[in-house]
């Protein structure tokens, strides 16, 4: 897989390709719009981001922190540019600032400003942060990635695409370092087995120290 | 200051060499690192010669105060501050006029490299604090900016690279220092160009310069923003080279065992 780095403004291609994300056209040439990959193989001219901030898009399900009471809605935090509000009546939970919730995007208008819905309500676990751009590799092909960090650390994970991702029991501090290996690497290829490896031999490092004691 | 009235200053010799050993056309030594600030969604240092910059970026996020934003595209805040101890003798630290002026210009110039349309009704706030300077920072601010956007993954046209031109003693010169630019008849024009397009987005002149003069100027000018244009693309890049090469050790270390 023969990929690059570009920068804003680089040159993706001159050929005529479809375009794909992060690209924009001038004078007939594809420049790349953001730091990233470019796979010149590939029929689409498309540049992978390795940094960002979220932008809402109608169908994902995001990770949201409530963070205060109104009469009727919950204002939720969705790591975005604006806060969204989740109506109380949806809800069977009592909220307090600090819970965690999930919910589905029904809306996004031309202000980037998000209608929720579908939400769920999270009891303890952890959140961990990572940069939304690196929530496909997290997930990985068909959620190969993410069966991987499941079966090694035996943690519930769900990811929201707004770059959280909420866990509870099983090594957290073990999905942690694997996770912070993710974001560390996410512009490497072949990231899928090397994390397989890498959890193997954690776990297998744990279990002869447990072995000891 | 006695002997400078006594001896004529040579600022370009008959060897073509400046003051400071550079040629007609050389830039100062630069250096910029990439994601120095953990804190900030993107951020840079720079060293341009005797000038350091760190710049940091944060946003797009909400606009505040409300009356500031625009619901055609996103507000860049650029904020240019030099800290008390960056120039000889001790600087107000209060915003002067000159600040105020530089952050406009320079906000200014980052507008037209930044996608901002795509982000209605948010800033993008973009801090520059000079550490310590030795003239030419408005561009080393604005070159360190630019860095600092792109680390933060906010999508751009291209970068926005520049440096100052001018004359010294007659001379045509690219990216003056302080004791050139304080040469009797200097001129110094801080210019920043996109470097694709080669649009201007900041040009600013002080003195007076004959047309000619100009079209040299800006020739030799663009040709040197260019050379910090590729010192731009090899520090954003630098950034994951790094990252690479430390799994290449890491696997070679694993192989050793």
């Amino acid at each position: 897989m023969a990929k690059r780095i570009v920068i804003p403004g680089e040159l993706v291609t001159e050929e005529r390709k479809k375009l794909g994300s992060h690209v924009f056209v001038r004078e007939g040439k594809i420049y790349s719009d953001a730091i990233g990959l470019v796979n010149d193989e590939s029929d689409f001219a498309s540049v992978v981001p390795l940094e960002g901030k979220y932008i809402p898009q109608v169908g994902d399900v995001l990770i949201g922190v409530i963070s205060a009471e109104k009469f009727s809605v919950y204002l939720v935090d969705i790591n975005s540019f604006y806060p969204s509000v989740i109506s109380k009546r949806d809800l069977r939970e009592i909220l307090k600032p600090g819970s965690v919730v999930s919910a589905k995007i029904m809306k996004v208008n031309e202000l980037n400003e998000v209608d929720l819905a579908n939400p769920r309500v999270f009891f303890g676990g952890e959140i961990i942060q990572i940069s939304p751009v690196k929530v496909p590799r997290i997930i990985g092909r068909e959620g190969s990635m993410l069966n991987i960090l499941k079966e090694g650390t035996k943690c519930s994970i769900i990811v929201g695409r707004n770059g959280r991702i909420w866990t509870k029991g099983g090594d957290i501090e073990l999905l942690k370092k694997a996770i912070k290996k993710i974001e560390d690497e996410a512009h490497l290829s072949n990231l899928t087995n090397k994390m397989q490896d890498f959890l193997k031999v954690k776990t297998a490092k744990k279990n002869e120290q447990e072995g000891e004691n | 200051m006695a002997k400078k009235k006594e001896e004529k200053i040579v600022y370009v010799d008959s060897k073509g060499k400046r003051l400071d050993g550079r040629k007609q056309e050389e830039l100062r030594p630069i250096k910029i690192t990439a994601g120095v600030i953990p804190r900030a969604d993107g951020s840079a240092y720079l060293e341009w010669g005797q000038n350091k910059v760190y710049a940091g970026v944060y946003g797009p996020r909400e606009c505040l105060p409300k009356h500031s934003a625009s619901p055609y595209k996103a507000v860049i805040k650029l904020n240019y501050r030099m800290a008390s101890f960056s120039v000889p003798d001790r600087k107000n630290p209060r915003p002067g006029r000159r600040e105020i002026e530089i952050s406009k210009v320079c906000g200014e110039a980052l507008e037209k490299a930044v996608f901002v349309e795509r982000f209605p009704n948010t800033q993008i706030d973009v801090t520059v604090e000079i550490i310590d300077s030795d003239a030419g920072s408005r561009i080393a601010a604005l070159t360190a900016a630019s860095v600092a956007l792109a680390d933060a993954g906010i999508p751009m046209r291209d970068m926005v690279c520049g440096t100052g031109v001018g004359r010294a003693g007659g001379k045509i010169i690219v990216d003056l220092n302080k004791d050139e630019e304080d040469a009797p008849d200097a001129v110094d024009i801080p210019l920043a160009i996109l470097p694709n397009s080669e649009e201007i987005v900041l040009l600013q002149l002080d003195g007076v310069i004959s047309k000619k003069e100009w079209q040299e100027a800006y020739k030799v000018g663009v040709k040197a923003s260019k050379e910090v244009y590729e010192i731009q693309k090899q520090a954003i890049k630098g950034k994951y080279a790094g990252a690479e090469n430390e799994t290449k050790k890491a696997k070679k270390g694993v192989e050793a065992q």
